[in-house]
């Protein structure tokens, strides 16, 4: 053999390549079909064709009105960067309320005042979200309180627990351990 | 252009879409984020802005009684800048953004100096 024969022989790595190229770029190709099902899930969730959220909480009396409520996410509250943990939900205002309302809050706890009552629902109000902070210290048999602003000036607030709002949350509230 | 030219130019694109693509802003929340701590035995110093980074001047930024009562009115200054408020009663701060951008911290809450 020689010398040039040698310097030119192709590495380990280029003849490996050259021999599976086309077998790894159709792997390629296979690859993101298993993530479709996740995919086709979320949009549908995004959509609403699968209803509210992914757990419906049910119909929640609000003084005169009413909403439907469920959690975006059957899942313990998201990190959401130096805000700490937030946690979504999604509501519908009954049919004949919808004029009649102007804005719906949540809250972890009884508002002190209009100016203090949550967080806002924003969206549609036949499809309305939010995400609610929960702080590490909420306890477990804290309650979530709804506030709703009438056009009129009215304002109404009903109660539920958060274990009824979401599992989730409670099982996430465990796990974290008793904060002060 | 010969053939090696047109292959590190490439290899070039395609190196700047990666990295465009992995230094991409992302989008960011922007909840509202306030935090007080007590400087001596009757004053607090409390900092608001968003967890985007960005500050809240001119935010409005009150100390109130648990009846209601506005102790210490105020707005934030440029950024995340701090504003000092004398502790009277019982009392809660409240950064208010605006309907549904509130973050209160009850008095419990704030560390002592």
């Amino acid at each position: 053999m020689s010398q040039s024969n040698v310097a030119n022989r192709p590495s380990r790595l280029s003849l490996f390549w050259h021999k599976w190229r086309f077998h790894i770029n159709v792997l390629l190709l296979l690859i993101p079909l298993g993530f479709m099902p996740r995919y086709f899930a979320d949009q549908s969730l995004f959509r609403g064709d699968t209803g509210l959220g992914e757990r419906e909480v049910g119909e929640v009396q609000v003084g005169p009105w009413s909403l439907r409520m469920a959690e975006f996410r059957d899942e313990a509250p998201r990190p959401a960067g130096p805000a700490g943990h937030m946690k979504s939900f999604n509501v519908a205002l009954c049919d004949a309320c919808i004029d009649q309302v102007k804005a719906t809050y949540l809250r972890i706890g009884k508002p002190r005042s209009l100016r203090a009552a949550g967080v806002i629902f924003f969206g549609t109000p036949y499809r309305m979200g939010t995400q609610l902070p929960i702080p590490e210290k909420t306890r477990t048999d804290a309650e979530l309180w709804i506030t709703m602003e009438g056009w009129d000036g009215s304002m109404h607030q009903a109660s539920i627990p958060l274990s009824q709002a979401s599992p989730a949350t409670i099982a996430w509230l465990n796990k974290q351990g008793a904060k002060p | 252009m010969t053939l090696a030219r047109r292959f590190s130019r490439l290899r070039l694109s395609s190196l700047m879409l990666v990295l465009c693509a992995g230094f991409s802003a992302s989008a960011l929340a922007h909840n509202p984020m306030c935090e007080c701590k007590a400087i001596d035995a009757e004053q607090i110093k409390c900092t608001g802005g968003f967890s985007d980074g960005s500050g809240a001047p001119g935010v409005t930024l009150d100390v109130i009684g648990y009846d209601e009562t506005i102790l210490v009115p105020g707005k934030l200054g440029a950024g995340f800048l701090e504003r000092q408020g004398r502790i009277g009663a019982e009392f809660y701060v409240l950064f208010d953004a605006g309907p549904g951008h509130v973050v209160e911290i009850d008095q419990a809450d704030i560390e002592a100096p």
